[in-house]
């Protein structure tokens, strides 16, 4: 799982105007038909660019987000749940593999992809800058930060870039195990003992805002946005998304005699939308831009496996092999 | 002087002695570790056509496959994988519409008198979708290659794509060891179907 509130890059108007009008109108006449671009295919600078970054993020974001919950495999309850939890991080750590394959071939090698991940320079889902305090985070963030993920991706899939979406394909059909767990683990610790409900609650009362964030901040609609959604990058609004989210599991949370931490919370049976409190935004620009709980640990995490692990890449790299970048 | 180490919930994290100003200076990185690209090709049962299963990065071929295996074989099942080197991929243009590659290419191939070669052809038959083995023929060059497939190979849709791997470049696991993909009854607890928690919620909902 992990991707969502992807952020875009800010584009000038000018940057169509130096593309080739026919291509450009090929280009698009293509995506309105409904078929996939595959690599090989010519296609505008700021496809390729958004591109690169969206796929780029999603894949940090597996990278990343198998830290907080990857902390709780030693300490999972269990020989079951350990089990369980440890396939869930194989699989993401997996899915950012097929997600930086899916970017390479839009010309931005792996290597330069994770560089700029532990150098600060590309970014990762903010929700993975807040710390899993006890297992019911870790039950939290397999059910619900997944599900939002999987909203966010089953969009994404219909996408129009050929590698991306038969990357999401795959990774879509292993969230559905990820969902079922995570609802798995939450549910045993909502009807367990008093003190595991207690335990179960504190943690959706501290997850629940960044959850709220988790879709990024209302689009403005603008010319860039209605470009991006024309060539089917972007495929739905975040607050759309938000919605979705809500529609589909507010009802499970109350079913398991949880408490959701926003008493303005209620459907509007007459607009069929969700009214909630805003999120504070402030916190979500400032922890994305680095001041989080976690920014700093989750980066050093990651740079330190880079550095540490440098003698072995060395020792098992082939002479004279020359990169190529992936097909398809 | 002490030196200030990152301190973590995670004890692991803490135990790793990362020291607080790792972040500051940029990762200076050489172009060391660029791993070589592979294609994965799987055939997922018995019978079935290999398909392109995605990519893997790794620094040897043998290495490709383990890896291959790791990443693409988890779960459901998988009765053979072969993995080829990118470079060693030969890719025809991408076509669209209703236009087949194969028209694109004109023959007769032209007489050689070198060795021929087996080659495996494979199909892109829907953009977006994976390339799938379509089969095989031998070849003393690569543009004969081609030809022979528009002879014998071509199906009645149109094909998007042809990939040419020649069959010495495709490392693949040797038939006497393919009990390893016998690996189904221990993989359960991978899939949904293993997490059923209704019985579990229904009781819960009745107490209360």
């Amino acid at each position: 799982m992990y991707g969502g509130g992807n952020t875009f890059e800010k584009l000038q108007g000018t940057d169509l105007q130096q593309e080739d009008p026919q291509q450009l109108a090929e280009f698009e006449a293509r995506i309105q038909r409904g078929e996939k671009i595959e690599p090989s295919d010519w296609m505008p600078q700021l496809y390729r660019k958004q591109l690169i970054r969206m796929i780029e993020q999603h894949g940090h974001s597996e990278i990343i987000g198998a830290l907080p919950e990857g902390t709780w495999i030693t300490r999972a309850p269990g020989f079951k749940r350990k089990l369980s939890l440890m396939a869930k991080v194989q699989d993401e750590v997996g899915h950012a593999q097929l997600l930086y394959a899916a970017a390479e071939t839009l010309g931005k090698p792996r290597e330069q992809m994770i560089s700029d991940l532990v150098n600060g320079k590309s970014k990762y889902s903010n929700i993975f800058n807040y710390p899993a305090f006890t297992w019911a985070d870790a039950c939290t963030i397999s059910w619900l930060v997944d599900a939002g993920a999987i909203v966010n991706q089953l969009a994404n899939s219909r996408g129009s870039y050929g590698p991306y979406c038969r990357a999401l394909e795959r990774i879509c059909a292993e969230e559905s195990f990820h969902l079922k767990y995570g609802h798995h683990a939450v549910t045993y610790l909502a009807t367990g003992t008093a003190k595991q409900r207690e335990m179960m609650q504190a943690a959706l009362n501290r997850w629940w805002g960044p959850l709220m964030h988790f879709f990024g901040p209302p689009d403005k609609m603008s010319v860039h946005s209605e470009t991006l959604m024309r060539w089917k990058v972007k495929m739905a609004s975040n607050d759309d998304m938000r919605q979705q989210f809500l529609d589909m599991y507010v009802p499970k949370i109350y079913e398991l005699g949880l408490s959701i931490p926003d008493p303005k919370l209620k459907k509007n049976e007459e607009s069929g939308k969700w009214e909630y409190t805003e999120p504070d935004w402030d916190e979500f620009k400032r922890v994305i831009n680095g001041d989080g709980p976690c920014n700093k640990e989750r980066l050093a995490v990651r740079r330190t496996a880079e550095e540490r692990g440098k003698w072995v890449r060395e020792a098992l790299k082939a002479s004279a092999r020359k990169y190529v970048a992936p097909l398809a | 002087m002490s030196e200030e180490f990152i301190k973590s919930l995670d004890p692991r994290v803490s135990r790793m002695q990362m020291p607080a100003d790792i972040n500051e200076q940029p990762l200076q990185k050489e172009e060391l570790d660029q791993l070589v690209t592979y294609q994965v090709f799987m055939q997922k049962k018995e019978g079935k056509n290999f398909e392109h299963a995605g990519i893997v990065h790794a620094p040897t071929q043998e290495l490709a496959l383990l890896y291959a295996k790791e990443q693409y074989s988890r779960r459901f099942t998988c009765s053979g994988m072969a993995v080829a080197e990118t470079s060693a991929v030969l890719a025809s243009p991408v076509t669209d519409g209703g236009l087949s590659v194969y028209e694109l290419l004109e023959g007769p191939a032209p007489e050689t008198d070198g060795p021929a070669e087996a080659y495996e052809v494979f199909h892109l038959m829907k953009r977006g979708k994976q390339h799938e083995h379509a089969g095989s023929v031998e070849a003393a060059t690569v543009e004969e290659a081609f030809l022979k497939a528009k002879e014998s190979l071509t199906p009645e849709k149109p094909v998007l794509n042809i990939w040419l791997v020649r069959r010495s470049d495709l490392l693949t696991i040797d038939e006497e060891d393919k009990d390893i993909w016998q690996t189904l009854p221990e993989k359960g607890y991978r899939d949904a179907v293993a997490y059923k928690a209704s019985d579990r919620l229904k009781e819960f909902k009745e107490k209360n």
